[in-house]
């Protein structure tokens, strides 16, 4: 699905990837966790095309293809979604008609036929209500005066439409409460197969508690410093990152 | 700034073509109206046309209008279609000029009981005890020369008056087509609209495609108390018109005026709005939309008069520059002594496409009372970056997603459009406008 060489990624000048190494598989959850400014938003901004990412070296196969050399709207119609950590407001643009000009740009990219209002309408009801999210939210402007949770739940619900191959879920789980953050899992999980592959960025035990990885990898300093089950995950939890940190 | 820049421009071409027309001017025979017009006359030739060197007009391209002769046209060919500027859907009562005459054909002039629909020209010829309360009462005598050539050398213009308690359920449209190459018109409007009475109004500048015009309006509207008008100010003439649009304004106690100015064409456009809140709890909304390219200029110069206590006001001019247009937002908010519990608001926002685009903004205000609330913001940026990658990272292409985002900007005016047929034909003309260099 994803093989990630050596890659190098500087922001503005600043060197802020140095170098990493990461391959997923089909049907595989991976998660990283990492310090905050360790570049975990990074790597996600960069995998999705953020023009001002700029990658220094490396390179990035995704689903057979050279994925640095695509434009981010062709990245996301391939089939790669990015949740971000903080999506963005966007007043004048309702919920509801960015969700259908984006599964349609995705459609018409695949060759298939778009959706016509009625059948997108019963589809986003159907998805919103996966993510028990309120239906008031589709008619206000993206993510305007949503609320944090909100703001989340709705990038979930983007995912649930889009059906994604590759997902790249940035800290999903910050500023969700318990049940939000079941809601949210439910969401994800249903996703998951054999065909698809999820990288899940946290800083929290308890969203794997819900969302079980197969691979938890440590990113310190724009390097993955450490790879392992989920078990290593719960070591985290108990001894924080200074303990690898240490030992690296 | 060039030297000749500062040239006035010749007067005699308009004062002559005067003496030319003199008797066949309307009004002539009414002495009250033809007194008017001379001192009009007597006031353009003394101050003559704006020049750059005049605060209000630094940065208007005026000579682009000065260094042409435009001409009166003595009869209008009629033998137009104006299908081609139909807004569809739209129902409305028609009032139609075509180089600044009534096109008596295409016009609605009998209307429901209790509403007045007349060419100036013949009510002068008629009754013209009618209008003489009226007539420039509300526009500032000391106004620019626009103004005053507008005063002398009229030909004609509508007369709307509306009873008072009289609610029209259909909006009056006025089309102002510019068609034959060097034309000057110039319509000169009156509109009252009674106690308690509500209406909607369309004012439309069209012009054909390539001829060099002149569109020189003056509109006095009188908004007696508690009526309810929605005015719009659609301006969509072709790169080779001209266009100086003067409207004046009286609220009295309890009205309320709203204003939309949409300028989506013309080569150079000046508009002056002035709005005089003249009776406590007056309410009026200036909202407007500028969308330019190439060598477009829009001028919106707007002044709101706070006279009366307890008036609000709320102006909010959204605007998309590409390419070398320019634009100008001058808005003025005066609020007299005696206007306390005053509450106005003014933002100016633009989005600048393009590294040649230009937008001078400048808000003036003159507070004399001391109970009020006042503000003003004005903001110039590019498209947010954010929000543009997060579009694209929902699979929409970078175009697209330009005029989407570009297109939320405005719709923050747009959606305030009451009027479906018309706000769906902005919504068209605007979206197939934004071009996007990127
Ligand atoms: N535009 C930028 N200019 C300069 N430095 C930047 C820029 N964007 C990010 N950085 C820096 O890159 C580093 C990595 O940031 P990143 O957002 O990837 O961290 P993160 O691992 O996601 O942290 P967190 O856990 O807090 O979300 C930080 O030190 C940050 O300050
Ligand atoms: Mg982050």
């Amino acid at each position: 699905m994803l093989t990630i060489k050596n890659l190098h990624v500087s922001v503005e000048g600043k060197s802020i990837l140095n170098g990493i190494n990461l391959e997923v598989g089909a049907g595989e959850v991976h998660a990283i966790m990492g310090p905050n400014g360790s570049g975990k938003s990074t790597l996600a901004n960069a995998l999705a095309g953020r023009d001002n990412h700029e990658v220094t070296s490396g390179s990035v196969q995704y689903r057979g293809q050279n994925l640095l050399e695509m434009a981010p709207e062709i990245r996301a119609r391939e089939g790669l979604f990015l949740a971000f950590q903080y999506p963005v407001e966007i007043p004048g643009v309702t919920n509801l008609y960015l969700l259908k000009a984006s599964i349609n740009a995705i459609l018409k990219h695949r060759g298939e036929e778009e959706l016509d209002a009625v059948t997108f309408l019963k589809l986003i009801k159907e998805k919103a209500a996966l993510v028990e999210m309120k239906q008031e939210l589709l008619y206000r402007a993206v993510n305007e005066g949503f609320s944090g949770g909100e703001k989340k739940r709705n990038e979930i619900l983007q995912m649930a439409l889009l059906e994604p191959y590759l997902s790249v879920l940035d800290e999903t789980d910050s500023g969700l409460d318990i049940d939000a953050l079941k809601i949210v899992a439910h969401g994800i999980n249903t996703l998951r197969s054999k065909d698809r592959a999820m990288i899940v960025v946290t800083h929290y035990q308890r969203l794997l508690d819900y969302i079980v990885p197969d691979f938890v990898h440590v990113l310190a300093e724009g390097r993955i410093i450490r790879s392992g089950d989920k078990s290593l995950a719960l070591e985290l939890e108990n001894k924080g990152y200074s303990w690898i940190e240490n030992a690296a | 700034m060039q030297p000749d820049t500062f040239v006035a421009a010749d007067t005699a071409h308009y004062i002559d073509q005067f003496a030319q027309l003199d008797k066949g001017l309307p009004g002539v025979d009414v002495a009250w109206f033809d007194d008017q017009r001379k001192k009009y006359l007597a006031r353009f030739s003394k101050i003559g046309f704006p020049t750059q060197r005049d605060e209000d007009w630094r940065y208007t391209p005026l000579r682009l209008i000065t260094s042409k002769n435009f001409n009166v046209v003595a009869k209008p060919d009629c033998n137009v279609d104006l299908t081609p500027f139909k807004i569809p859907a739209l129902d409305s009562y028609q009032i139609v000029f075509v180089d600044g005459h009534l096109h008596q054909k295409q016009s609605t002039l009998d209307l429901d009981k209790g509403i007045t629909v007349r060419s100036l020209a013949e009510v002068l010829t008629n009754t013209p005890d009618l209008v003489e309360k009226y007539f420039g009462s509300v526009v500032e005598n000391d106004s620019h020369g626009f103004t005053a050539l507008n005063g002398a050398l009229n030909k004609d213009g509508v007369v709307i008056k509306i009873e008072p308690g009289v609610q029209i359920e259909k909006p009056i449209e006025l089309i102002f087509l510019s068609q034959t190459e060097m034309a000057i018109s110039q319509p000169r409007n009156l509109i009252i609209v009674g106690k308690n009475s509500k209406a909607q109004f369309i004012d439309r500048y069209i012009s054909n495609s390539t001829a060099h015009t002149l569109t020189n309006s003056t509109t006095e509207i009188i908004v007696e108390q508690r009526a309810e008008i929605d005015y719009y100010i659609i301006q969509t003439q072709s790169s080779s018109a001209y266009q100086v649009c003067g409207v004046w304004v009286k609220q009295a106690a309890g009205s309320r005026f709203s204003c939309r100015t949409i300028t989506l064409g013309g080569g150079l456009v000046r508009n002056d709005l002035r709005v005089d809140l003249n009776g406590p709890e007056a309410h009026c909304d200036m909202l407007g939309v500028y969308s330019l390219s190439g060598k477009q200029h829009v001028d919106n110069h707007t002044t709101m008069i706070h006279q009366a206590e307890n008036c609000t006001s709320n102006e909010l001019y959204k605007g998309v520059l590409e390419q070398r247009s320019r634009a100008v937002f001058h808005g003025r908010i005066k609020v007299a002594a005696g206007a306390q519990k005053t509450d106005a608001q003014q933002t100016n926002n633009t989005l600048l496409l393009s590294r040649d685009a230009e937008i001078d903004t400048k808000p003036q205000l003159e507070i004399y009372a001391d109970d009020v609330k006042c503000s003003h913001g004005a903001t110039i940026g590019q498209l947010n970056e954010d929000s543009l990658f997060y579009l694209r990272t929902r699979g929409i292409d970078e175009a697209d997603a330009r005029t989407l985002l570009t297109y939320a900007f405005v719709n923050e005016v747009l959606n305030q459009i009451d009027i479906e047929p018309l706000r769906d034909a902005l919504e068209k003309t605007l979206s197939s406008q934004l071009i996007h260099e990127t």
